[in-house]
């Protein structure tokens, strides 16, 4: 062991001449501690809701989009097809067609609402349709019930241009997720291909991905493959100011909970610069024995480090047993009928948790630097001169 | 060949009043191998001196050349490592750290020279057997007698072999007995290892003792005369 680490640790176990100062000392690394475990549970119960979502995005998007640069159709739908269908892990593939529409109850008494129509990921039968709960209530329908979607193309009758609709049943009012747009409606291929008047091709071909996460290095290969005509998207990238909403979110909480950290680190510095006046004399004696600035410095820099890591060391633990015991037992329970969830959930990701340590590991040095300094520039005959 | 080479040596102090100068254009030549004691009143800068030839202070003017290597023109860093090497310092209280025991006091110059710690506490703890206290040596510095406290702190001081030992008033705080005690081991390890001390005291009767004698007061620094020469 070194000798400034061989200090270091001497002056962190050993009992204090003045018991504030060893109070300090124990504060501090309860302090960082602190900081850390409420840093870890706030991104844990973060990512516990995050993760939720993020998985109804994977669940409910389509993993990759590919639709043309410019127009509406795609030029040439079999290659997009195929080079959908050549990536390895895609488990389906179709053609999406989508479109604006006005929807009114079967009967037509309720003022029509505008939606937006898809043919639906999930079955809905060939003169379905699958509706959020808001639609449903807006048109005052219930499953099994009729609506009818008038779509703003218009095909020639007997009597001139008429607006082409369709008569569909309600299979399903399903919970509106935070993931929809407002007054979406799933509808059959056939259902779309008759209100957008695409008769063959697609405006766009929508593929599910075996492991979503995959979808990136996916979208590369068939942006190569296709070139500029195309645009690739990921599941991500379709969900784009929500998976934004959901960045800015972590890093907002983050920085906010940091500020506990920061805190803790105040106390560190007092707590170092208290320990470098107390053992002012011992720098002179040290100084004396041979020891350079630099190397009073590093005992200093040290005793922060192993205040950091005491105190990263426990909050961690604190932090993530405390988050995988509230999961574990489902300690916050949620009211099922009011929320899509039964419980608070709580997820550890490790990358977040190394990366909290780093922070708090590198904020508990830096807290050290100034009066690690300050114990390099002491003047080591003074000291002992005054320390009679 | 000089041990020691002060020339025109000026150190003023600023705190928080008017800056006090404690000396200024003094001088000093001591040969290799002497035992000197330094006396004077309290507050001519016997300390200061002593902290100025072991460059733990600087000068705010003149040269300090220790064994023809002058302080002055090395770094911080240098300095260091040749105080390391070269230069052992014993003062009034024995300066012993609480916290750690009499073998680990001991075992600091060589843990600082980067010894490994079993081999510099293997030689710490010869060195306190040296000087009669290898039974002490897992004590903690508070668990010392006064005098013990001393030796143990001339033995930190001896870790590396310096060729030169600042004593300031090592018997000071001590009793009679005690003082007694610890310069006469002072002396034996000074004859034994060859060295050149300087020893700043009050007490007459030990400076007597010493090869030479220099007297320090407002107006310098001067050797005194009648003492015997001893070799």
């Amino acid at each position: 062991m070194r000798f400034e680490t061989f200090v270091a640790l001497r002056y962190l176990v050993t009992s204090r001449r003045r018991a504030h100062v060893a109070l300090i000392a124990t504060i501090s690394v309860v302090g960082l501690a602190v900081g850390v475990a409420a840093l870890i549970v706030s991104l844990a119960l973060l990512s516990g809701f995050q993760d939720r979502i993020r998985n109804q995005m994977m669940e409910k998007s389509a993993h990759l989009r590919v639709s043309p640069a410019r127009g509406v159709r795609l030029a040439d739908p079999a290659r997009v097809r195929g080079a959908l269908a050549a990536l390895t892990g895609v488990v389906d593939l179709a053609a999406s067609l989508e479109g604006r529409a006005w929807a009114s109850d079967g009967e037509g008494v309720q003022a029509p609402s505008p939606v937006h129509y898809r043919n639906g990921a999930r079955p809905v039968g060939e003169q379905g349709a699958r509706i959020t709960g808001p639609l449903a209530a807006r048109l005052h329908v219930q499953q099994g019930q009729t609506i009818r979607l008038t779509s703003s193309r218009t095909r020639l009758s007997p009597i001139g241009p008429i607006p082409v609709t369709a008569v569909l049943t309600v299979s399903e009012v399903r919970r509106s997720s935070a993931l929809d747009r407002p007054g979406e409606v799933e509808v059959s291929e056939e259902t779309a291909r008759l209100l957008s008047g695409l008769g063959e091709g697609a405006g766009a071909f929508e593929a599910r991905l075996a492991n979503p996460l995959e979808a990136a290095s996916a979208a590369r290969a068939v942006q190569g493959v296709l070139g500029a005509d195309y645009v690739v998207a990921t599941w991500w990238e379709l969900n784009a100011p929500l998976a934004f909403a959901l960045r800015l979110e972590k890093t907002v909480i983050f920085l906010t909970v940091a500020l506990v950290i920061l805190v803790a680190a105040l106390n560190i510095v007092s707590n170092i610069a208290l320990t470098v006046v107390e053992k002012k004399r011992d720098l002179g004696v040290f100084t004396s024995l041979g020891a350079a600035p630099a190397s009073l410095q590093r005992i200093y820099l040290t005793l922060g480090a192993a205040i950091g890591l005491l105190g990263t060391g426990a909050g961690v633990l604190l932090g993530v047993g405390l988050s995988l015991a509230l999961e574990r037992f489902r300690l916050v329970p949620l009211p099922a009928d009011v929320y899509m969830l039964s419980h608070v959930p709580f997820a550890v990701h490790p990358g977040e948790v190394a990366a909290i340590a780093a922070f708090a590991l590198l904020t508990a040095l830096a807290a050290a630097v100034l009066p690690a300094r300050a114990a390099a520039r002491l003047a080591p005959g003074e000291a002992i001169r005054l320390s009679r | 060949m000089l041990a020691v080479k002060a020339t025109g040596l000026a150190r003023t102090y600023s705190g928080e009043g008017a800056p006090v100068t404690v000396f200024s254009g003094l001088s000093l030549d001591l040969e290799e191998g002497v035992f000197a004691a330094v006396m004077g009143p309290s507050g001519v800068g016997k300390s200061t001196l002593l902290h100025l030839v072991g460059g733990i202070d600087r000068p705010d003017a003149g040269r300090v050349e220790v064994f023809g290597s002058s302080l002055e023109d090395m770094s911080a860093q240098e300095r260091a490592r040749f105080r390391n090497a070269n230069i052992g310092f014993v003062f009034q209280f024995h300066h012993l750290l609480p916290e750690f025991t009499a073998e680990e006091n001991v075992s600091f110059p060589h843990r600082i020279a980067g010894v490994p710690e079993r081999e510099a506490r293997r030689r710490a703890g010869e060195l306190l057997e040296r000087i009669g206290l290898g039974q002490r040596r897992e004590h903690g510095a508070r668990a010392l007698s006064g005098g013990e406290q001393q030796r143990v702190a001339i033995a930190r001081a001896l870790a590396r072999g310096p060729r030169l030992l600042l004593a300031d008033e090592p018997t000071g705080n001590l009793d009679a007995a005690a003082a007694a005690n610890v310069f006469e081991l002072l002396r034996e390890l000074h004859r034994e290892r060859a060295m050149t001390t300087i020893i700043v005291t009050h007490n007459p009767d030990l400076a007597a003792r010493c090869d030479r004698l220099f007297t320090m007061s407002r107006e310098g620094i001067s050797p005194s005369v009648g003492l015997p020469e001893r070799g």
